[in-house]
């Protein structure tokens, strides 16, 4: 495996943030940081510069991960994936994120999504196919996921 | 001035109908409001009062004789038609328009006026002729209809926002249950998954990561239940087609192929919790029993629909099941939810053999009491 991805979780649910964790480290990446609120999540988007950072939509104090997707975006070089059971919600640009998980998610899944960003980041564009819960933003979708011969 | 003394002198004939000039005559005698003015005299004034126009009005002709037509105006008169009527007097030209006049006692009546210029033989205009017909029913009833008509148009307007409103509310609250079962579901495999991890016994780990895979199966349903605009119906072709590749996915085995044979079919919503779990139970089956030892193969899932029933058929190319064992013999935990979800489900289901690997056959019913209890 090449270098591990740095990665900030940003999850209001202390046991999906759990799993996100152990799925994270058994795929041999870094969690720099976790949060359960955007505002801290933000925080840690500038104190940690991650690679990756998943959000969830609906975040603690009824605050909305599209605070931190645009924090994201503004500083330039992270990439933001969303992990929502609502997705329906987002715009259709993701707000700058590069794609969309769908929840629930099953495990096999989030370890596809892993190795396809993976690539998407160290060596991109990836070989694999896009995981079947996954949506990429259009600006992603050309590069990432080239139509299908 | 001599036209001006003709009329005057009509005036004077109090004399029968017929009498002197007959379209004189006919003018004075009529139940239509009458009156001329003067376009060359100072402030174009009467010269000229029919008996029905003092009777409409309330005036005495002394009163009126003389005076500028616009002693009918008042307070409510719409200005924007009383500035027409000027126009047209000052271009010579006529006009017919409805305006609000008032009599001599102050009350107001509707007036349909039409104004036209009488001219001599050089096109000199030497009189307005106007005549005046109250029509305040006609306005006052076309007002009342315009009333009503906004006001039901206001009513309707109020309703369907309310409706619009109620409909936002209702499809809010589905958004927010869908988000929790959501929510929820993701909860119950994070907690599964997190538990198995400290499990070391491989038997108990088999059925704790089991018991995962039907919650993620669940899970799928409820992914899949509203990316559709139908939030009655639920597509089991792409259903199936996110379980299998998720299931193929978490077995680790990438040397068994999936192949999909299938034709749309939709059952009601209801039928797909039952309907995913079962599915699960079958493919999981085949996963864990056709391909042992490393055995390379290919997993087959047919969905096509008939008349009254549609059919999911599971097929492996594997070693083959030892069908009489596997369904008489003591009857695992997966075998009993099968045979439980098929009975919920009405659904009948054979073993086959594929030659070679196993052949499922599941038969089931497009519509049941749960879609004819929810119409």
């Amino acid at each position: 495996m090449s270098e591990p991805l740095r990665v900030l979780l940003v999850e209001d649910e202390a046991l999906i943030l759990m799993q996100l964790e152990m799925l994270l480290e058994d795929a041999g990446h870094v969690i720099v940081g976790t949060a359960m609120t955007a505002e801290d999540g933000v925080t840690l988007v500038h104190e940690t510069r991650p690679e990756l950072v998943f959000v969830d939509l609906r975040l603690g104090d009824g605050s909305s991960g599209l605070d931190v997707a645009r924090a994201v975006r503004e500083i330039g070089g992270v990439t933001a994936v969303f992990i929502t059971a609502n997705s329906r919600q987002l715009s259709e640009d993701l707000e700058g994120a590069a794609a969309v998980i769908s929840k629930p998610f099953s495990a096999s899944v989030m370890e596809d999504t892993l190795a396809f960003l993976e690539e998407g980041l160290r060596r991109p564009p990836p070989v694999l196919a896009v995981p079947h819960g996954m949506i990429l933003a259009p600006a992603y979708r050309a590069s990432w996921a080239p139509a299908a011969p | 001035m001599e036209q001006d003394e003709a009329w005057r002198l009509t005036d004077q004939l109090h004399a029968s109908t017929g009498k002197g000039d007959p379209f004189a005559a006919a003018v004075r005698g009529t139940r239509m409001a009458m009156i001329i003015t003067d376009p060359r005299q100072a402030d174009n004034p009467i010269v000229y009062v029919n008996n029905a126009f003092l009777a409409m009005s309330g005036y005495g002709r002394d009163e009126i004789m003389g005076r500028n037509c616009r002693f009918l105006q008042g307070p409510d008169t719409d200005r924007a038609a009383v500035r027409q009527i000027r126009e047209a007097v000052a271009e010579c030209r006529d006009i017919a328009i409805d305006l609000l006049n008032y009599r001599k006692d102050g009350t107001s009546f509707w007036n349909a006026l039409y104004l036209s210029p009488v001219a001599n033989e050089a096109g000199e205009v030497l009189y307005f002729f106007a005549s005046q017909l109250d029509v305040t029913d006609r306005v006052d009833a076309h007002l009342k209809t315009q009333q009503e008509k906004e006001h039901f148009e206001r009513e309707v307007a109020r309703r369907t926002h309310d409706l619009r409103e109620a409909l936002a509310a209702k499809t809010m609250l589905v958004h927010e249950v869908d988000h929790r079962v959501k929510n929820n579901l993701q909860m119950i495999s994070s907690l599964l998954v997190l538990q198995t991890r400290t499990i070391t016994d491989p038997a108990a780990r088999a059925s704790m990561d089991a018991m995962l895979k039907r919650v993620e199966a669940l899970g799928t349903v409820h992914r899949r239940l509203y990316q559709s605009n139908n939030v009655e119906r639920f597509d089991v072709t792409e259903f199936a087609r996110d379980l299998a590749t998720d299931l193929v996915r978490g077995s680790g085995r990438d040397d068994i192929r999936l192949h999909f044979d299938f034709e749309a079919v939709e059952v009601p919503v209801a039928k797909a919790p039952p309907i995913a779990l079962m599915m699960n139970e079958l493919v999981t089956n085949a996963l864990k029993h056709a391909f042992p030892d490393g055995r390379a193969g290919r997993l087959s899932i047919l969905v096509a629909p008939a008349e009254k029933y549609f059919t999911i058929k599971i097929t492996d190319d594997g070693v083959g099941m030892p069908v009489p064992v596997e369904i008489s013999g003591k009857r695992s935990f997966g075998k009993r939810l099968i045979e439980t979800l098929a009975r919920q489900l009405n659904a009948s289901i054979s073993w086959q053999s594929a030659n070679p690997g196993t052949a499922v056959h599941v038969s089931l019913p497009r519509e049941t009491a749960v879609s004819s209890e929810s119409q």
